[in-house]
C-alpha cells in the first residue's frame, strides 16, 4: 500500500523532477497527487504474475522517427 | 430557402443540393461565415477563422463540380477542426498559451484526407486546453459555451466541435477522444459523434494527449453525416505507428439494415451505481431509449458492469502518465503557461512511479479481456453518453471535470468503437446522448444502431435557441 504523500515530500520530489513550483501551487497539487497514487494502487489487486502490460514492443513495427 | 435553413442542412442534403445547383459551395461558405459572424460571439466555438482560404477553396470546388470533377459527398462542404489537428500555414493552438503562435508546416493525415475529399476548412475550433482538464477558464481564448444554454458548458474536450455543429456554423467537424472527448460534447450539444476503433483513423499530426488512448474521429448533425466523414478519414497510414491495416467497409451500406434481433448489453450492475451523481433525469431518458431500441426488435441484456467501472481508473492513470511524459519539458520550463486545470492534472504523474504506469497497462490487459468476453452474449453495449447533463459555468469546478465518473473511459481503454447519438432532453431542455459501443473495427454496427434509433425518434432535428 502506497503511503500518503506529505507536502514536504512533494516539494522534495518536485525539485528532483526538475519542477519549479511555488508553495501554494504544491499545496493545491497535493490532494490530486494522493488521489492519483491511491487510484494506481487500487489497480494492483486485479493483476496476476502472468499479466503483461497492454503496450508491448513489437519487433516488426517500424516507427517514424 | 432561408440562410438558417441552409446552414442546418445535413451533409447528405447539402451534397444533393449542390449537385442540383440549388446553391453553390461559395454560397454555402458565405452563409456559414455570416452565421459565425452573427452568433459565435456568444459561443466562442472558433479560435481561428480561415475565411479567405475557405472562399478560395469554395471557388475551386465550384469550378471542379461545374467541370464534372466530383470528389464525392464532402466536395464543397464547409467543415471545421478541433484546434489540435495540425494545419499547414494555419495557427494550431491546442487552446493553450504554450502553442499560442504555432503555425505548423504540415497537415494532419486526417486533414489531408478531408482536403482530398474536397471539404472546405472554415477554421479551427476551441477545446479544452491540450484536450485535457476542464473548460479553459484561464487560457488565452475564452471557454466555449453551449448553444442550448450559453450559461452551461458544452462538454469537452472537443467543445468547439460540438457547439459549432449544434449552432449550424459548419456541416461537419473533427474531434479527438482520449477519455470521452468526442462523445461527451456530442451528448451535451445534441449532435452525433463517433470515437472509432483505436487504429482506424490516423493520429499523425494530431497533437498527442496520451498516445495509447488518443482517437481521432468525426462529429456531425446526423448519423449518416458522421459515417460520410469517417469514410473519408479512415484507413491505414504508415505515419501512425498505431494505425491498423484493416479494410475499411462502406459505412453507408448497412445503415438501413435495422436492429431486429440485435443483443444490446447494458452494464448497469456495479457501474451505474458507482456513478454517484448520475442524474435521474438522464437515466430516465436512457431507459426510454432502451425501450425504443426494444421496440425496433433489439433484445436488451443486463450485464455486469464491474470491469467497465474499474476501467476508468486504469484509463486515468495511463492518461496522466503519458500526458506528463509528452509535456514534461514545458512543465519544467514554463509550468504557469498551462491553465491551472490541465497543469495540475498533468503534474500528478510526476509523483507516480514507473510501476504505477505499468500496473495500469497490465490492468488494461485484464479489463480488456473481461469487457470483450461479454461479446459472447451481446452484440453491442449501451449506456448514457454522460451521467449528467452539461453543468452551468457558475457552479462548475474545472479542476474536477476529468475526475467525475463517466461512461466513456472504458472504450478508450479497450479501443472499441463507440458512438453518441441524441436520445432526448432533460426538463431543462439540455440534450442527453445514448452511447453505443461495438466490437473492434465494427463501426458499421455503431452506425446501424444509432441510425435506426435516430430515424425513429428524430431528436437530432431539434435546434438550439441561438
Amino acid at each position: 500500500m502506497t503511503e500518503e504523500m506529505t507536502l514536504d515530500n512533494l516539494s522534495k520530489m518536485a525539485a528532483q523532477a526538475g519542477l519549479k513550483l511555488p508553495d501554494d501551487e504544491l499545496e493545491k497539487l497535493l490532494p490530486g497527487v494522493n488521489r492519483a497514487r491511491k487510484q494506481a494502487d487500487e489497480l494492483r489487486q486485479f493483476l496476476s504474475d502472468a499479466t503483461e502490460p497492454a503496450a508491448i514492443f513489437t519487433a516488426l513495427r517500424v516507427n517514424k522517427v | 430557402m432561408t440562410a438558417d435553413h441552409l446552414c442546418y442542412l445535413t451533409i447528405t442534403e447539402t451534397a444533393a443540393g449542390l449537385r442540383r445547383k440549388e446553391f453553390s459551395p461559395v454560397e454555402l461558405t458565405k452563409a456559414c461565415l455570416a452565421r459565425i459572424e452573427a452568433i459565435d460571439g456568444k459561443l466562442h466555438s472558433f479560435i481561428t477563422l480561415t475565411a479567405d482560404l475557405a472562399l478560395q477553396k469554395a471557388e475551386q470546388a465550384e469550378q471542379e463540380l461545374h467541370a464534372g470533377k466530383d470528389r464525392g459527398p464532402l466536395h464543397g462542404i464547409p467543415i471545421a477542426l478541433k484546434d489540435l489537428y495540425a494545419t499547414k500555414g494555419v495557427r494550431t493552438t491546442c487552446h493553450s498559451a504554450v502553442l499560442e503562435d504555432w503555425i505548423p508546416d504540415h497537415d494532419a493525415a486526417a486533414v489531408n484526407r478531408l482536403q482530398e475529399a474536397g471539404a472546405i476548412l472554415l477554421g479551427k475550433l476551441g477545446m479544452h486546453e491540450f484536450a485535457f482538464g476542464g473548460p479553459s477558464v484561464d487560457a488565452p481564448f475564452p471557454a466555449v459555451r453551449n448553444p442550448w444554454n450559453t450559461a452551461h458548458i458544452p462538454g469537452g474536450s472537443s467543445s468547439g466541435s460540438g457547439a459549432a455543429l449544434a449552432a449550424g456554423l459548419c456541416y461537419g467537424a473533427l474531434g479527438s477522444d482520449t477519455g470521452g472527448s468526442i462523445r461527451t460534447p456530442s451528448s451535451h450539444c445534441g449532435i452525433v459523434g463517433i470515437k472509432p476503433t483505436y487504429g482506424r483513423v490516423s493520429r499523425d499530426g494530431v497533437v498527442p494527449l496520451s498516445w495509447s488512448l488518443d482517437h481521432a474521429g468525426p462529429m456531425a448533425r446526423s448519423v449518416e453525416d458522421c459515417a460520410i466523414l469517417l469514410q473519408a478519414i479512415a484507413g491505414y497510414d504508415s505515419k501512425d505507428p498505431a494505425s491498423a491495416n484493416v479494410a475499411v467497409p462502406d459505412f453507408h451500406d448497412r445503415l438501413p439494415d435495422g436492429i431486429k434481433g440485435l443483443r444490446v448489453g447494458v452494464p448497469r450492475a456495479h457501474w451505474f451505481d458507482e456513478n454517484k451523481g448520475t442524474d435521474p433525469e438522464t437515466e430516465a431518458v436512457f431507459d426510454n431509449a432502451l425501450k425504443t431500441l426494444e421496440s425496433l426488435g433489439a433484445v436488451i441484456v443486463e450485464i455486469d458492469g464491474k470491469a467497465f467501472s474499474i476501467a476508468r481508473k486504469a484509463n486515468q492513470t495511463i492518461l496522466v502518465c503519458e500526458a506528463y511524459a509528452y509535456h514534461e519539458k514545458t512543465l519544467q520550463a514554463t509550468p504557469m503557461k498551462f491553465g491551472s486545470s490541465v497543469r495540475r492534472r498533468m503534474l500528478e504523474a510526476a509523483f507516480l512511479s514507473a510501476a504505477d504506469y505499468i500496473t495500469a497497462q497490465r490492468a488494461r490487459s485484464v479489463l480488456n479481456d473481461q469487457i470483450r468476453a461479454n461479446f459472447s452474449r451481446v452484440d453491442v453495449f449501451a449506456t448514457p453518453s454522460a451521467p449528467r447533463p452539461p453543468e452551468a459555468f457558475a457552479t462548475m469546478d474545472p479542476n474536477e471535470q476529468n475526475l467525475r465518473p463517466n461512461f466513456t473511459n472504458p472504450f478508450n481503454l479497450t479501443g472499441l468503437p463507440a458512438i453518441s447519438v441524441p436520445c432526448g432532453f432533460t426538463p431543462g431542455n439540455l440534450p442527453v446522448g445514448l452511447q453505443i459501443a461495438a466490437r473492434p473495427f465494427d463501426e458499421a454496427t455503431c452506425f446501424r444502431v444509432a441510425c435506426a434509433y435516430e430515424q425513429t425518434t428524430e431528436w437530432y432535428k431539434r435546434r438550439p435557441p441561438v
